[in-house]
């Protein structure tokens, strides 16, 4: 019998703890909303109307495919910059670049609710390092602002 | 995954170690799987935080990484140290000075609950195991890569076996 060896869980907040150490400059914001993993979610991916929500730098957002069939958005910020990101949507894990942002956002069931990650920020180009300015701050603040509006939408 | 599997990710470990976060989360996706693969056996209920640890630190020194060919032995070495520095931690397990009392590969086989059989070992010895019979390395270059002398393991592993055997049907 081929016996089966235990496999260590890797859920998608750790992913998104992982992948931030490899960011220069980027810090982690966690925290916990008392509401279903679903319920959080469904705001997360909503990235078209509820992005800008959590977000403040994104005032609209479009999605397209890609010719390769990658998930693209097309965001315009709110000075009306626009950005052009690759995007990575799966249930609990976005991941978004453009050549001056950088977001991601992680969640996973946990006991009270949901915990969430958040990571980001404005990015050198070119390199994976964001510019050191508050970012824990801005984190922080946006999955303030991502709680209010999952309680909002109740 | 095994250490032959070793030129595959060449490509997407240099477009990680340039800067392309897009790239680094698809290596990430690669190596979460095989990381957790190797904490999981090794860790036993720290496996979690050993993959997670194994990983932050993959990342943190990922452009450090001189030879992009080499990823997948680098993160088993790494997630190797994590594991068997977690489980020490954890104090749910006694130390050991030598990697006598290893099971056989057979003995692992054949084992119904090999987490009963892992949890009765050092993690040293876990480790031992998962570099043998998962990773598919020899004693001598297994116990190199955890800086444990091995001399004797060949010598000692029928003792062992009996050992092991012994503990296994108390």
């Amino acid at each position: 019998m081929k016996p089966s060896w235990p496999v260590a869980e890797f859920d998608q907040v750790r992913r998104l703890r992982a992948l931030a150490a490899g960011v220069s400059g980027a810090a982690v914001a966690e925290r916990t909303v008392p509401e279903s993993f679903d319920r959080v979610w469904e705001i997360v991916a909503d990235l078209e109307h509820e992005l800008g929500a959590f977000e403040p730098d994104m005032r609209t957002i479009r999605l397209r495919r890609g010719p390769d069939g990658a998930l693209l958005a097309d965001a315009r910020g709110r000075l009306g910059l626009r950005a052009r990101f690759r995007v990575e949507l799966e249930p609990g894990w976005l991941w978004m670049q453009s050549r001056f942002l950088m977001i991601g956002v992680a969640a996973v069931p946990a006991p009270g609710g949901t915990l969430v990650a958040a990571t980001g920020g404005f990015r050198i180009p070119g390199r994976a390092a964001l510019f050191p300015l508050a970012v824990r701050h801005a984190n922080a603040r946006a999955l303030r602002r991502l709680a209010a509006r999952v309680e909002d939408r109740g | 995954m095994t250490v032959t599997e070793a030129d595959d990710l060449v490509p997407l470990v240099l477009r990680a170690q340039r800067g392309d976060a897009m790239a680094m989360s698809e290596l990430l996706s690669v190596l979460a799987p095989y990381a957790a693969r190797v904490c999981g056996p090794i860790a036993l209920a720290d496996g979690a935080d050993a993959a997670q640890e194994t990983l932050i630190a993959v990342f943190r020194n990922l452009r450090s990484l001189q030879d992009p060919a080499a990823c997948r032995g680098w993160v088993r070495a790494i997630a190797v140290r994590e594991s068997v520095r977690l489980a020490k931690r954890s104090a749910r397990s006694t130390p050991v000075e030598s990697l006598e009392h290893l099971p056989s590969r057979a003995d692992v086989e054949q084992a119904a609950d090999i987490h009963d059989v892992l949890a009765r070992l050092s993690p040293e010895h876990r480790a031992v195991i998962v570099l043998r019979d998962l990773e598919g390395l020899d004693e001598v270059r297994a116990a190199a890569l955890l800086s444990v002398p091995v001399g004797t393991v060949k010598s000692r592993l029928h003792r062992a076996r009996d050992t092991f055997r012994k503990a296994w049907s108390a």
